[in-house]
């Protein structure tokens, strides 16, 4: 795409979406992903955050309203050009046939022709599986499963990552080493990230975030005005309050349980 | 050390073809045939081991692509009552005198059967403009077991000779192969194969998930609609041929990936060498073990098939379940 485009990547305008004969999902949504933006996509259990990747992958569509990739309607795409712009990484990884680790992130190479710079191993280097390149990964942990995933996703090459709670299931160290990829992978090759995920404290360090309820947006900007316990608490249903670390991070407080 | 694995993989194969062609109750020396060897070979046997690697392959591969469509290592093509509707429709065939086309006709209704079970548990497996895993797994089995039902139910109130052949046939029976069904069912199971090996990258994403799938490029529903029909062309072609033979297209898949890994693009070729060289390997065991009795292929491949099947079970590395 050529870099002179100075628009959003990604822009959805007056989005709805149901399943046929039943209620509205995601009701006129708006909104818009810069080149190199990092989002964070927060909202409860069932409040829309997964249709809405859902939507912005191409895999659902709008009821009413349009979505643009790159200036064109995402519906207008081949399925292959698609995939070499964004890729969605779903929440759920379950995998019981035992490809090896080199056989899924070549995979990403599938949307094309003539494979494009980034090589398997360079990939496996990324991620931190060098070493396992030949195993099957139904041997593998949890998190290294997903870690053949990211280096599926890296091989891919796509400029905008869709990830549904990326980090659901994994132990803080994990959580924290891949927000630590996705940062890397932003400085280093200009990647745009939506991230759907609950955790509040997690979000809070995001640069920006999109605070969803029901399908709608009740605040999108810096998590200093959209995170407030008054914001929050609408969201969630339940009562908190935002503190400072001596360090100076954002994190919550909730009511005793 | 792949590498050694496919050159043994495939002097096997050959040498079970080999076998299959010369060994027997009746040793062949293709070397030194006199006029009824010679008969022997080209009626007899010849058409019976293209019957058998025709069936075999397709159950292999079909098994193979199901697997993946379904996500689930226990689907086997007769899992969706594929074959149970195709005796059934063969003994209708047979009761109501469907003899119109002369000995075609019982495979025929075979294949109709077949085919018409293949599109209604696509039917039921369809919605929201697509076909789903779990749906079709479970209209699949509903529908195996009301053909099933009904074709008892015709058993008691039959007495019928015609129907207790056609019956026997179904259970997997090559004895009665020649050349005449060769040329049409060939085309269905190279056509079947052909979309198959066509899609296979497809279907390696299918097998990561329908998100991954779509994420990759693919259009999940298109692609899961053309491996569902490759299996149904493969599996009905099969079923024509020599009725219901058990246990290839559940065990050979699992075989390969133990063997040469899980990648489709060579997981369905090799499914199906393997398929087609396993019936030749049952069926000559079948005629070659009490002579001149024959032992039906299907009971053969289950005799051998089950246990080896168990044994694999217990190997944790083979099974990722």
């Amino acid at each position: 795409m050529s870099s002179a485009f100075s628009g959003p990547i990604l822009e959805f305008r007056g989005v709805s979406f149901n399943y046929p004969g039943e209620k509205r999902i995601v009701e006129d949504l708006s909104f818009s992903v810069g080149n190199g933006e990092f989002i964070g996509l927060l909202g409860a259990n069932g409040s829309g955050k997964s249709t809405i990747l859902k939507l912005a992958s191409g895999m659902l569509h709008p009821a009413a309203g349009g979505i643009t990739l790159w200036d064109k309607p995402l519906s207008g795409y081949r399925n292959k050009d698609r995939a070499k712009l964004l890729s969605y990484f779903p929440q759920h990884l379950d995998v019981n046939v035992p490809f090896t680790v080199r056989e899924i992130v070549g995979m990403g190479l599938y949307p094309y022709d003539i494979p494009p710079q980034m090589t398997v191993d360079e990939a496996l280097e990324l991620v931190g599986l060098a070493d396992k390149a030949e195993v099957p990964v139904t041997n593998l942990s949890g998190g290294e499963r997903r870690r053949v995933f990211i280096a599926m996703t890296l091989i891919q090459g796509a400029g905008l990552l869709l990830l549904d709670e990326p980090l659901a299931n994994l132990d803080i160290k994990y959580q924290i080493e891949f927000l630590r990829l996705l940062r890397r992978l932003k400085e280093t090759k200009g990647m745009s990230v939506i991230m759907a995920l609950h955790d509040i404290n997690i979000a809070l360090q995001f640069g920006k975030v999109m605070l969803i309820k029901s399908g709608s947006i009740l605040g999108a900007g810096s998590p200093e005005t959209v995170l407030t316990g008054v914001r929050i608490e609408q969201a969630f249903d339940v009562a908190v309050e935002i503190k400072k670390s001596d360090r100076g991070n954002a994190y919550i407080v909730h009511e005793q349980w | 050390m792949r590498s050694l694995r496919y050159w043994m993989f495939g002097a096997v194969t050959a040498a079970i073809f080999c076998l299959a062609l010369f060994a027997g109750p009746r040793t062949i020396n293709p070397f030194e045939m006199n006029g009824m060897e010679r008969d022997i070979l080209f009626s007899i046997r010849l058409p019976r081991v293209v019957v058998a690697l025709l069936m075999g392959m397709a159950l292999g591969a079909s098994g193979a692509v199901l697997q993946g469509v379904l996500r689930n290592p226990l689907a086997d093509p007769y899992i969706l009552g594929i074959s149970s509707g195709a005796s059934l429709a063969a003994a209708l065939g047979l009761l109501s005198g469907f003899y119109f086309f002369g000995s075609v006709s019982v495979p025929l209704a075979a294949f109709i059967g077949a085919t018409l079970v293949s599109l209604l548990v696509g039917v039921f497996g369809w919605k929201r403009g697509g076909l789903w895993p779990e749906r079709l797994l479970l209209a699949g089995i509903g529908l195996n077991f009301l053909f099933s039902a009904v074709l008892m139910l015709l058993m008691s109130l039959s007495s019928d000779e015609g129907l207790r052949r056609a019956v026997l046939w179904m259970f997997g029976d090559l004895s009665m192969a020649d050349w005449t069904l060769i040329p049409s069912a060939s085309v269905f199971v190279v056509a079947g194969l052909g979309i198959a090996l066509w899609r296979s990258r497809a279907l390696n994403a299918l097998i990561l998930g329908d998100e991954f799938a779509h994420s990759l490029g693919f259009a999940v529903q298109r692609e899961r609609l053309l491996m569902f029909a490759a299996m149904a062309l493969m599996t009905s072609a099969s079923v024509s041929l020599g009725g219901t033979i058990g246990f290839i297209g559940l065990l050979m898949p699992h075989i390969v990936r133990f063997l040469l890994g899980a990648d489709s693009r060579v997981l369905i070729p090799a499914s199906a060498v393997a398929g087609g060289a396993f019936l030749c390997l049952a069926d000559l065991v079948g005629r070659s073990l009490m002579p001149p009795l024959e032992l039906p292929s299907g009971t053969v491949t289950a005799l051998i098939g089950a246990p080896y099947f168990l044994y694999l079970l217990r190997r944790k590395d083979v099974l990722s379940i």
